[in-house]
C-alpha cells in the first residue's frame, strides 16, 4: 500500500498494531471465557445431576421411614394375615397412611406379586410394583427403589416389606416428580430440568427454547424401560457476565485505539510539519532565496536537520556571492563560459578586435593624490570606460593599473566587432569629456587618455594555473593594439584614438580618420598602417 | 429298698435301649460348608403310623432375655404347652399371626398370666409387638423324633426304632424343602450330612446407631 503522507502511514501502522493487539486480546478473552463457561456449565450440570440423585434419595429415605412406621403398626399387619381379601379395608388404610405421610401413591402387594390395594385408580401400575417387590425380595435389606411412569408422570418408587414379623406383603410408596419438584431443583441448582419418557416431555422447567448446553442421563424404570432426565443450562445466561466483560473490553479497546490514533496523528504532525517546513524552505532555496532561515525549536534529529539546512543555505549564499564576485572580476560572458566549460584550460584561434585604453600622466597624478582618493578616481574613470565598452558588447579582459584591455568578438562571436570597438572608443571619449566636466566642477584636474585598437587573429583561452585562470588573448595583434595606444602620446599625431588599418578595413561604418602612414612599432619588424579616429563621419 | 429299686430301674432302661437303639447325627451345613445352628431336623417313620408319644407335662419355656427370644428356634411335639417368661426389666407383647397358632399376650412383665398350647403342626413365628427385631420360631411337629442343631450344626436324634424314616430339616432361612429317606438298622447309622441352601439373614438389625434418627 502506498501512502501519500507520513501521517496516514503512521496512523495505519499504529491502528493496525493497537487494533490487532486489542482484537487478539478480545479473541483470547472470549475463547478462555467460552471454555470456562463450558467447563462451569458441565460442572453445574454434573452438580445438578448429583443434586437430583440426592433429592430422590432423600425422598426415598423419607418414604422408607414413613412406610416403616406404617408397617410397624400391629393392626395394619394383622389385616394381611387375618383378612387379606378385605381390599376395601386395605385401601382405606393406605389412604389414611397417605394422609399421614403424604406420598403421592401407595400400594400393597402380596408375596406372589398381586396388587392387593393402591391409592389410585386408572390403568394399573402393577408392572412397576411387581418388579420393585421382586427387587426388594432379593436385596439384603428387603428394600428397593426405582422409577416408574404412572399417569403421565415420573414417580420415584420405594418398596419395603410388611413383617408380621415374617415378611407377609410388600408395600410400595411413590413420590411424583412434578412441576414443583423440578422447579425447586432448578432454584437450588440453577439448571433447567426436563423429564422425558419415550421422547415425550413429562415435566420441564424450560419456559422458552434457547441455546442450551445439556446433559441427558437415563433413569432406569422398575420394569426395565428407561426414562431420561435432561439437565440444561442456558448458554446465554451463563455467558451474560462474560458478554458484559467483553463489551467493557471492547469499549476500553476502542478508547485506547482512538487515543492511539490521536497520538499517532500528533506524532505524525510533530514530524511532518517540520518536514513540510523544511520542504518549503528548500523550495525557497531552490529559487535562490538564501536569506530565509528555518527555525525549529527542537533538539532532535529534525532540529539538527534544520541547522544543517540553514548551514546549507548559508553555503549556497556564499557560493552565490563568490559567483557574483566572479562576475564582477571577469566579464559576465567569461564567467558564464567558465561555468559552462568548468574552467578548462583551452585555446582557440579567432579574429578579435582588441581595445587598449590608458590614462595619461597617471604617474604624476598618483604622486599628488592620497591613495584612497587615487583609487576612487581610478575606479570612477574605469567604471565610465567599462560602461561604454559593455554598452557596445565588449568584454573587459583586464585592468592593468590605470589601463584596461577590452575584447570584441571574444569569447563570444559578435556581429561587426570592429565597429563596436570604434563606437566604444568614441563613446569613451565622450564619457571622459563628461567625467572631466564633473571633475572640473569638483575642482579636480582633468584626465586624459589614449586608445589603441587593432583587429587580428589571436589565440584566445583560459590561461593561468589550475588554481587561478584568466580568459585572455595572446598574440602579436594584442601587442599592436597596445603600441597604437602608446603612440597616442606622440604630440604630432594629435590623436586620442589610433586604429590599425586592419580594424578600419574590418569596419563597415563611416568614421572620420586620418591616415598616419606606416609606423614601426616596438617589438615588431613589419610597420603598422595607423589611422587616427577623430569621430563619426 | 433303695438297693432293690436301682437295678430294676437300670433293667428297665436297658430294655428301652434294646427296643430303641438308633441315634442319628444330622449335621447341617450351608453351601460354604459352614455348620448351621438353629436348624430343626425330624424323622417320621415311613412304614409305621406315627409313634405314640405324649407332650411333656411341664410347659416348655421360651424366655425373653435382653430383648431377644431365647431360644431362637424351638421344636416341639404337637400338644406341647409353652410358657413365655419375661426376664427383662421392660415389658413385652408376644404375638403370633401364624396359621398354626395365632395368639397375643398383651404387655406383661415377669411370668405371663397364660401359657399357650400348640395343637396344630407347622411353623409359628413369634414377634414382639413393641420390639420389631424380636423374632423366634416354634416348629410344631407330629413326630417325637426331632432335635435342633447347636452351634456345631449337629442335631442328634436318638431312641429310634429300626425302620425306614423320612428325614426332614427346616431352618428359618431355608430356601425350599429338605427331605431324605434313611434306614435305621442295628447300630448307629453314619451321620447324615445335610446341605442347606440358605437365604440371606434379613432380620431387622437392632443396633440403634444404624437405625437412629438425625438428618439423613
Amino acid at each position: 500500500m502506498r501512502f501519500r503522507s507520513f501521517r496516514a502511514r503512521l496512523l495505519a501502522v499504529i491502528l493496525a498494531l493497537v487494533g490487532g493487539a486489542q482484537l487478539a486480546a478480545l479473541a483470547i478473552v472470549a475463547t478462555v471465557h467460552n471454555a470456562n463457561a463450558r467447563r462451569e456449565i458441565s460442572h453445574d450440570l454434573d452438580e445438578a445431576a448429583r443434586q437430583f440423585q440426592k433429592e430422590i434419595e432423600r425422598g426415598n429415605g423419607y418414604l422408607a421411614r414413613t412406610v416403616g412406621a406404617l408397617t410397624g403398626d400391629y393392626a395394619f399387619k394383622q389385616i394381611f394375615v387375618l383378612s387379606p381379601d378385605d381390599r376395601a379395608t386395605l385401601r382405606s388404610a393406605l389412604e389414611s397412611f397417605k394422609l399421614r405421610a403424604q406420598p403421592d401413591v401407595v400400594a400393597v402387594l402380596s408375596l406372589d406379586g398381586q396388587t392387593l390395594a393402591e391409592t389410585r385408580d386408572g390403568p394399573s401400575a402393577a408392572v412397576y410394583y411387581r418388579a420393585l417387590a421382586k427387587a426388594a425380595d432379593t436385596s439384603p435389606n428387603l428394600r428397593a427403589t426405582s422409577y416408574g411412569v404412572i399417569d403421565g408422570a415420573l414417580f420415584s418408587l420405594t418398596a419395603a416389606p410388611i413383617r408380621a414379623p415374617d415378611v407377609v406383603a410388600w408395600i410400595i410408596a411413590g413420590i411424583r416428580l412434578d412441576r414443583k419438584f423440578v422447579a425447586d431443583l432448578k432454584e437450588t441448582s440453577g439448571v433447567d430440568i426436563t423429564l422425558r419418557h419415550h421422547g415425550q416431555t413429562l415435566v420441564t422447567t424450560v419456559r422458552q427454547p434457547a441455546d442450551f448446553l445439556s446433559v441427558t442421563q437415563p433413569l432406569a424404570l422398575a420394569d426395565g424401560d428407561t426414562a431420561e432426565i435432561v439437565l440444561q443450562y442456558s448458554w446465554d445466561e451463563k455467558l451474560a457476565p462474560t458478554r458484559r466483560l467483553e463489551r467493557l473490553l471492547a469499549i476500553v479497546g476502542g478508547s485506547s485505539l482512538a487515543l492511539a490514533a490521536l497520538l499517532a496523528v500528533g506524532i505524525a504532525r510533530s514530524i511532518s510539519q517540520p518536514v513540510r517546513a523544511l520542504a518549503e524552505f528548500t523550495e525557497h532555496v531552490a529559487r535562490g532565496d538564501y536569506a530565509r532561515r528555518i527555525v525549529l525549536d527542537r533538539a532532535d534529529e529534525l532540529g539538527r536537520l534544520a541547522t544543517a539546512f540553514n548551514r546549507m543555505s548559508e553555503g549556497l549564499a556564499e557560493r552565490d556571492r563568490i559567483r557574483d564576485l566572479l562576475d564582477k572580476n571577469v566579464s559576465p560572458e567569461v564567467a558564464a563560459q567558465l561555468m559552462r566549460d568548468g574552467g578548462a584550460l583551452g585555446g582557440e584561434e579567432r579574429e578579435v578586435t582588441v581595445l587598449f585604453a590608458d590614462l595619461r600622466s597617471f604617474t604624476s597624478l598618483s604622486e599628488r593624490l592620497p591613495p584612497r582618493e587615487l583609487v576612487a578616481l581610478l575606479n570612477r574613470f574605469l567604471d565610465r570606460m567599462s560602461a561604454a565598452i559593455e554598452h557596445e558588447g565588449g568584454v573587459i579582459d583586464k585592468y592593468i593599473g590605470d589601463a584596461l584591455m577590452a575584447l570584441f568578438g571574444a569569447p563570444v562571436s559578435q556581429s561587426e566587432p570592429a565597429d563596436r570597438a570604434l563606437r566604444a572608443a568614441l563613446a569613451m571619449q565622450a564619457a571622459l569629456a563628461g567625467l572631466n566636466r564633473e571633475l572640473a566642477a569638483e575642482g579636480q584636474p582633468a584626465l586624459a587618455f589614449g586608445i589603441g585598437i587593432n583587429t587580428a587573429r589571436v589565440v584566445a583561452g583560459n590561461m593561468g594555473s589550475r588554481r587561478r585562470l584568466n580568459y585572455s588573448v595572446v598574440g602579436d595583434g594584442v601587442n599592436v593594439a597596445a603600441r597604437l595606444e602608446a603612440l597616442t602620446r606622440t604630440p604630432e599625431y594629435r590623436a586620442t584614438i589610433l586604429a590599425s588599418e586592419a580594424t578600419l578595413r574590418a569596419a563597415q561604418g563611416h568614421y572620420v580618420t586620418r591616415a598616419l602612414g606606416s609606423i614601426v612599432v616596438k617589438g615588431r619588424a613589419e610597420p603598422v598602417q595607423a589611422h587616427a579616429v577623430d569621430g563619426f563621419a | 429298698m433303695k438297693r432293690l429299686i436301682l437295678p430294676l430301674a437300670l433293667l428297665l432302661l436297658g430294655a428301652r435301649v434294646a427296643v430303641a437303639s438308633g441315634t442319628v447325627q444330622v449335621v447341617c451345613e450351608d453351601e460354604k460348608h459352614q455348620r448351621v445352628a438353629d436348624a430343626v431336623a425330624w424323622l417320621s417313620q415311613v412304614d409305621a403310623p406315627p409313634a405314640k408319644a405324649s407332650p411333656p407335662a411341664e410347659p416348655v419355656t421360651i424366655e425373653q432375655r435382653g430383648q431377644e427370644f431365647a431360644p431362637y428356634v424351638t421344636p416341639i411335639l404337637v400338644g406341647t404347652t409353652i410358657a413365655f417368661p419375661n426376664r427383662d426389666s421392660v415389658q413385652h407383647q408376644v404375638y403370633s399371626l401364624s396359621k398354626p397358632k395365632r395368639f397375643e399376650l398383651p404387655l406383661y412383665s415377669g411370668n405371663a398370666r397364660e401359657t399357650v398350647t400348640f395343637d396344630q403342626p407347622g411353623v409359628v413365628t413369634l414377634g414382639c409387638n413393641i420390639h420389631d427385631w424380636m423374632v423366634a420360631y416354634i416348629v410344631v411337629l407330629a413326630t417325637p423324633h426331632f432335635a435342633a442343631s447347636g452351634a456345631d450344626g449337629t442335631a442328634s436324634i436318638g431312641g429310634l426304632p429300626a425302620g425306614r424314616y423320612q428325614l426332614e430339616v427346616w431352618h428359618p432361612r431355608l430356601a425350599g424343602q429338605v427331605q431324605r429317606e434313611i434306614v435305621i438298622a442295628s447300630g448307629d447309622p453314619a451321620p447324615q450330612i445335610i446341605l442347606l441352601t440358605l437365604k440371606p439373614d434379613r432380620r431387622i438389625r437392632r443396633a440403634p446407631d444404624a437405625s437412629g434418627g438425625g438428618y439423613r
